[in-house]
């Protein structure tokens, strides 16, 4: 009996149709939880999600899989947290399987300026929502027995960050459970069909063109990744916005044996054991900026010096896949929601390296936006308008990036 | 000759693989699943000396291996335990690498890859050819091109002109009912098998599109049963097809003009019969069934049935599922699937295997980090460099720079000599403060900025004569800084040489009330007075004396050559010994400069902060014509803020850094940089408030705090002029 398969729910596929309330531009994880609490929270069922390729195919599908909240400015911390929230209830409301497991999540430090950071994030964290403490080596060694607190002699482990209620989920289960749950509910996902442009009656959009045709709509939402500048641009929106390569890898699948999340604040890469047992590497992406999904052999080499000095077991892993996927990443390493200045169209991006666990808080603050026309308090920090009005969110410092 | 295998004698002859001898006591690798012996599947995997995972096929057999099954179920265990030696590096351990660059690599020695590598050479190439048979196993074909290859030996990184993909095509696996039993084997393994002299028993073959399922007792095949409804009873099945599936793994997961594939890797093939029962990715334990129901619910896209099913994702990557895969959704769809995407690596290899060879950035040194040690100095890296924290006593370290005379190694600044006709110029362009007005032998403090007018880094500007400065940098951002001002410099056209100093010269700060009288008994008679700068030789080392303040006391940064640091920190402190000379490290020096408001960029500011948000404007001066910055600020300037960087104090000790403040319930700011100031009598802070209308009063910690103006100590600056 294979437990994976049996415990998915059916996908239910329509027709498509040639206009819509709501359009939602792109099939990953924010387009397809807008449209999942569009239909339950607001009762809106006519609309579309349209996937370039399957759903899943872009971040969604590429990314590492940890939520967590332990940010560096409150507005973060609180969406977060809900996010986190939401996350450990969706199976019980889907009732679809997303392997969800909280597993804490230590962001090791090396230094005395790491360790006051680390020291300023659990306070700032708590003081939020974001449940997170100071844990010195001793604690680390009982979370993580592996752990050489040494460093390979070279990063003493000086204490950590513990965010307690850090977890996981697989990817393309949270995507298809709200695909799932949206489909239920006679929302038409439309896969294999790219969107060519906007259409435009004035200064508004009305719609989108695909290869297959015109399709007309009340409010088009971007929720693309990757490609989102060129979509952006067809309603004359340039967005502050650069996309980088983020590589990850996962080595062979072993029993389970390692509990937290890891993650360090000076070396820039983290390790977790997935639900199939294999256990998952990333680090920071890649410098330059492009829209290549192709793997570096550098890569894996800088992790896989990372990982040995903080966790010498690793060093007879055998690594399974490697794979890349693209970080639309704005100018102050913050997400943008809402409003465009363009009538018609609203968007979802700047979802960087941080997009997974942002999923049902962006989903659902972007439905309501859409049902009420009204920004959510949650998300009013994170609006396009912010740069021009020199109210950045600058909070690169909680990224996993620099 | 024997290895063990779970713990019992298995005997091989000189030439098996580990997976042959296996077979030929009768046993199989893993608990069952057709037999390639190409490396091509994943169904001879075990844990080899410590390593799960490894191909026995590929694995020459050795006296003393130990091999071991992987569990039947679940993955094999993550050898946790701890290295017996944490404290020495375990990382470079074992793993050599190999570089060759080469004009050509071939990958595969078979008829494709000899025929392309001849044809090579008779037109003058020269050519590298790569075959898993002679033990060079693929893992991956990288952008460059870059071949990445495992050898018995040691690690080869293949640098290449041109790759040539020509691994050929491999042998289809069975997919019916039955296909984990042992005792199945695919033709080329067979004739490998009898090559070995290894005893098939009674041998049935047939080819898969005749093939209806094995038949077996106690996991071990007994029979197959053809298409046709007969049925045979053999020892071992041997499976043939007709058609073969292209190995274009490599060159699926890599997009080079300059890598190109060959022969039957790039050609067409037919796919087999749509698998109706068995296991079709033996990795991951995947049936026909499974796929049957992952497509009945809705899961109708290759990509998307291997995601659910999750087939194709194990040790082989597709090696055996893939054509069936594409055969089952093909067959369902009415349009030949396309294989799915393909992804390092080939052929797996560890993490030591990978990071061999591999060296992360050195962390610095000073040349005084002896001197440090040998005076008890706690080492902690900062900005890159090793500094002392403390040296056992932060609070006495800072009563000497208070009340004595303190020596703190500077040496870390970024340090830049910038000369030439147009160095004024340049220098009015980089830093929003007026340079022309400096005179020689004056300095001034300066911002650096970014285009969006947000603070990068901070320092001084000496100026020396008409044409010559010296420029410092904080020691975190001197390397970024010393590119900065290059890329701009030679962005303008500008006529001026740049001279990083950073590593070539040291830097000993001489702080305290008895700072002056300390430099008057090593040879500097009349010390420079605030914000001025000379030559001079202090004991016997020529120097260049920038005073200056950061700790708020009169403070002498002694410039000098890198090679005779120790000899001017020695000095000094012999000669300030009767005055208790007290070095310092980070720990007081945050401390003291905290007392005085001076920011530490990076530390106090945050990405996006602008002179304004820090109460900085004065060291802006809108009114030149431009700077880097200078067109966000004229932007913004009448935009509302509602950032800015307070100063604060409040009764009792310091509350931590990174502390909440709180107006009320609301969380307005954080705590930057505190400090329990002794000779203040209360804690000091600098503080973020992001929250319209400005408060005057705030609560951090439980305690009300005040606005206060900074600095907190010595307002009037008279210490420092002292």
């Amino acid at each position: 009996m294979n437990e994976f398969v049996e415990t998915l729910l059916e996908l239910t596929w329509h027709e498509p149709k040639s206009s819509y309330d709501v359009v939602i531009i792109g099939g990953g994880g924010h387009g397809l939880a807008t449209a999942y609490y569009l239909a339950t929270q607001h009762g809106i069922t006519n609309l579309a999600v349209l996937e370039a390729d399957y759903i899943g195919s872009g971040n969604s599908g590429r990314n590492t899989t940890i939520i967590r909240a332990n940010y560096g400015i409150p507005e973060s911390i609180r969406f977060y947290q809900h996010s986190l929230d939401l996350y450990s209830t969706l199976e019980q409301e889907t009732g679809c399987w997303i392997m969800h497991a909280t597993k804490g999540l230590l962001w090791l430090a090396h230094t005395e300026s790491a360790m006051r950071n680390e020291r300023a994030r659990a306070m700032l964290n708590t003081a939020c929502g974001a449940e997170t403490v100071l844990v010195d080596p001793t604690e680390i060694k009982a979370l993580v027995p592996q752990i050489d607190l040494s460093g390979g002699g070279r990063y003493p482990v000086l204490g950590a960050s513990y965010h307690i209620p850090a977890s996981t989920a697989r990817h393309d289960r949270v995507v298809w459970a709200y695909a799932q749950g949206a489909m239920q509910r006679g929302v038409h996902v439309l896969q294999n069909t790219p969107v060519t442009g906007l259409i435009r009656d004035g200064d508004r959009v009305v719609g989108v063109r695909t290869a297959t045709g015109d399709i007309s709509a009340g409010v088009v939402m971007s929720a693309v990744g990757g490609n989102v500048s060129q979509i952006a641009a067809h309603a004359g929106v340039r967005l502050p916005v650069r996309t980088h390569p983020l590589q990850a890898f996962v080595t062979n699948g072993y029993a389970q044996g390692f509990g937290p999340i890891i993650s360090d604040t000076e070396l820039l890469c983290y390790i977790s054991q997935t639900a199939r047992g294999q256990m998952l590497i990333g680090h920071e992406y890649d410098r330059e900026t492009s829209y290549s999904l192709q793997s570096s052999f550098q890569f894996l080499q800088a992790n896989a010096i990372k990982m040995s000095y903080l966790l010498p077991f690793v060093r007879d892993l055998k690594i399974l896949r490697q794979w890349t996927g693209r970080c639309d990443v704005s100018a102050d390493f913050s997400p943008i929601m809402g409003f465009t200045g363009v009538d018609g169209f609203v968007i979802t991006t700047g979802w960087g390296t941080w997009g997974f666990k942002a999923i049902p808080a962006g989903g659902e603050a972007m439905a309501e936006l859409i049902a009420t026309g009204r920004t959510p308090e949650l998300i009013e920090p994170f609006a396009l308008s912010r740069f021009a009005a020199d109210h950045t969110m600058a909070d690169q410092g909680s990224t996993g990036t620099r | 000759m024997r290895f063990a295998l779970d713990d019992q004698p298995v005997d091989f002859v000189d030439g098996d693989s580990v997976a042959v001898a296996v077979v030929r006591s009768g046993q199989h690798p893993q608990h069952g699943g057709a037999l390639c012996l190409t490396g091509d599947c994943g169904n001879c995997s075990a844990d080899v000396d410590g390593v799960p995972f490894t191909r026995t096929c590929l694995t020459p057999a050795r006296p003393g291996l130990r091999v071991r099954r992987h569990p039947a179920v679940g993955g094999p265990p993550l050898q946790l335990d701890p290295p017996k030696n944490p404290v020495q590096s375990p990382v470079h351990a074992g793993v050599e690498v190999h570089r060759r660059h080469v004009d050509v690599a071939v990958i595969g020695a078979g008829d494709s890859g000899t025929a392309e590598a001849a044809r090579l050479r008779a037109a003058g190439r020269e050519v590298l050819v790569l075959d898993s048979g002679d033990g060079d196993d693929v893992v991956g074909v990288y952008p460059g091109p870059l071949v990445v290859v495992r050898t018995p030996e040691h690690m080869l990184h293949v640098h290449a002109h041109e790759v040539v993909i020509a691994t050929g095509a491999a042998e289809v696996h069975p997919v019916c009912e039955g296909n984990m039993l042992r005792g199945i084997v695919l033709a080329g393994a067979a004739d490998l098998l009898r090559s070995k002299g290894v005893d098939l028993g009674t041998t049935v073959t047939v080819d898969i599109a005749e093939l209806s399922r094995f038949e077996g007792t106690d996991g071990r095949v007994t029979g197959v049963v053809f298409s046709d409804g007969r049925s045979e009873a053999c020892d071992t099945a041997i499976v043939t097809s007709r058609t073969k599936a292209p190995r274009d793994l490599l060159a699926r997961m890599v997009s080079d003009p300059n890598v190109r594939v060959v022969g039957p890797a790039a050609q067409r093939f037919d796919l087999p019969p749509a698998p109706v029962d068995g296991f079709v990715c033996p990795c991951s334990k995947i049936t026909v069934g499974d796929l049957q129901m992952v497509w009945d619910k809705g899961f109708q896209h290759l990509e998307l049935v291997k995601r659910a099913a999750l087939c194709g994702t194990g040790t082989c990557q597709g090696g055996v599922c893939m054509p069936h895969l594409r055969s089952f959704v093909s067959d369902k769809q009415g349009v030949e699937a396309a294989p799915f995407t393909g992804r390092p690596a080939s052929r797996q290899l560890t993490i030591a295997e990978a990071a061999a060879d591999v060296f992360l950035d050195p962390f610095r040194r000073s040349a005084l980090h002896d001197e440090h040690l040998k005076l008890g100095a706690q080492m902690d890296r900062f900005g890159g460099w090793w500094r002392p924290w403390n040296y056992g006593d932060a609070m006495r370290e800072y009563w000497a720079v208070r009340e004595g005379v303190s020596l703190g190694d500077v040496s870390t600044l970024g340090k830049m000599i910038v000369t030439g006709p147009d160095v004024v110029e340049a220098l009015e362009r980089l830093y929003p403060t007026t340079i022309a007005d400096i005179r020689p032998g004056r300095s001034r403090y300066v911002l650096l900025l970014n285009e969006r007018g947000h603070l990068i880094d901070d320092g001084m500007v000496c100026r020396e004569s008409d044409d010559r400065f010296v420029l410092t940098f904080t020691s975190g951002g001197a390397a970024f800084a010393e590119a900065w001002v290059r890329d701009w410099i030679d962005t303008w056209g500008l006529d001026v040489r740049i001279m990083d100093r950073t590593i070539s010269h040291g830097a000993i700060n001489v702080t305290g009330p008895l700072a002056g009288a300390l430099l008057q008994r090593v040879g500097v008679a009349e010390p420079p007075k605030f914000l001025q700068h000379r030559h001079a030789t202090v004991a016997g080392i020529d120097c260049h004396i920038m005073r200056l303040s950061f700790t708020g006391e009169a403070s002498f940064e002694l410039h000098h050559p890198v090679a005779h640091s120790v000899e001017l920190w020695q000095a000094l402190m012999k000669a300030g010994r009767d005055m208790n000379i007290t070095p310092h490290g980070l720990q007081a020096l945050f401390a003291l400069r905290l007392e005085k408001g001076h920011v530490i960029v990076g530390m106090d500011t945050e990405l996006d902060s602008t002179p304004r948000r820090l109460n900085m404007d004065w060291a802006v001066k809108m009114d030149k014509p431009d700077f880097i910055g200078r067109t966000a600020l004229a932007r913004t300037a009448d935009l509302p803020d509602r950032r800015r960087l307070f100063g604060f104090t409040m009764d009792g000790p310091a509350p931590t850094e990174g502390a909440p403040i709180y107006v009320g319930e609301r969380i307005v700011g954080h705590v930057a940089s505190t400090f329990t100031s002794p000779i203040l009598g209360k804690a000091v802070m600098l503080g973020w408030q992001k929250h319209e209308p400005w408060a005057d009063t705030v609560t951090i910690d439980g305690r009300p705090a005040t606005v206060a103006h900074t600095p907190f100590y010595d307002p009037e600056g008279a210490r420092a002029r002292a």
